[in-house]
């Protein structure tokens, strides 16, 4: 039986604003083994309460495609949270 | 899937060489080429800009591009397609983006080009930050649609 203490690591990264409020461009973090985007971004969001009200305003990347909030995350995922793109 | 014709996508960091790539995408069996050029201007909300600095998500922005440019083939009868964004710190008047796309019409032409660059504002990550006078701000952008979120349950077993 798997323990229920499993845990997994992920590798998430900032652009724009929310880089410079993170600090970092990326980390590799340990997560329990049932998060989702939602749950990483709380936890940043109470590591930098300043990131909650880009909340609305910004989408979530797995591993290099655009994925909603509640998608699963597993061991070796890269999740990257982006603002509004604007290139060009 | 393997491009249907040698296009050219990159990410650069050094001026983008706009006649290359003009002629890259340029063939005997085309009749036009539609070119967008987008550059850096002196001006933002009437204050004057002093540089941009843009950055991406390098490995999916390009990725996204490589999407865009297959799309155009498949939408339009064209004949090759070539997209780069500069990243890094640009002057003013330095070429930001450049589209250039080839076809032996030019409806074809003008239409895959405008729909290429209204895809890469809205759905490539890159982000540029504008610099003033008296300070820096993130320009503002589009939010990306993403896949709803059943279409990420896991199909029942």
């Amino acid at each position: 039986m798997p323990s229920v203490s499993q845990s997994i690591r992920v590798k998430v990264l900032f652009f724009g604003r929310l880089k410079e409020i993170a600090g970092r461009a990326y980390e590799s973090i340990d997560l329990p083994a049932d998060a989702n985007i939602e749950s990483l971004f709380t936890h940043y969001a109470n590591r930098h309460p300043e990131l909650q009200q880009y909340r609305s305003s910004l989408v979530a990347s797995c591993n290099q495609e655009f994925a909603p909030w509640n998608t699963v995350l597993h061991a070796g995922d890269e999740v990257a949270f982006l603002p509004p793109v604007s290139g060009g | 899937m393997a491009a249907p014709s040698p296009d050219i996508t990159s990410l650069v960091h050094d001026p983008i060489d706009r006649d290359t790539l003009a002629a890259h995408v340029r063939g005997n069996e085309d009749g036009a080429i539609v070119i967008f050029d987008g550059f850096v201007r002196d001006h933002s909300k009437n204050r004057r800009t002093l540089y941009l600095e843009y950055e991406a998500y390098e490995p999916m922005a390009l990725a996204k591009m490589q999407e865009i440019a297959a799309h155009l083939h498949n939408q339009f009868p064209i004949h090759r397609v070539a997209m780069v964004h500069r990243l890094g710190r640009l002057e003013i008047g330095e070429t930001s983006v450049y589209i250039a796309v080839s076809a032996p019409h030019r409806a074809a032409a003008f239409d895959a080009c405008r729909y290429a660059i209204d895809t890469l504002k809205r759905t490539v990550p890159i982000w540029k930050k504008e610099y003033f006078e008296d300070g820096s701000v993130w320009a503002d952008g589009e939010l990306p649609t993403v896949p709803s979120a059943t279409s990420a349950v896991k199909p029942a077993s």
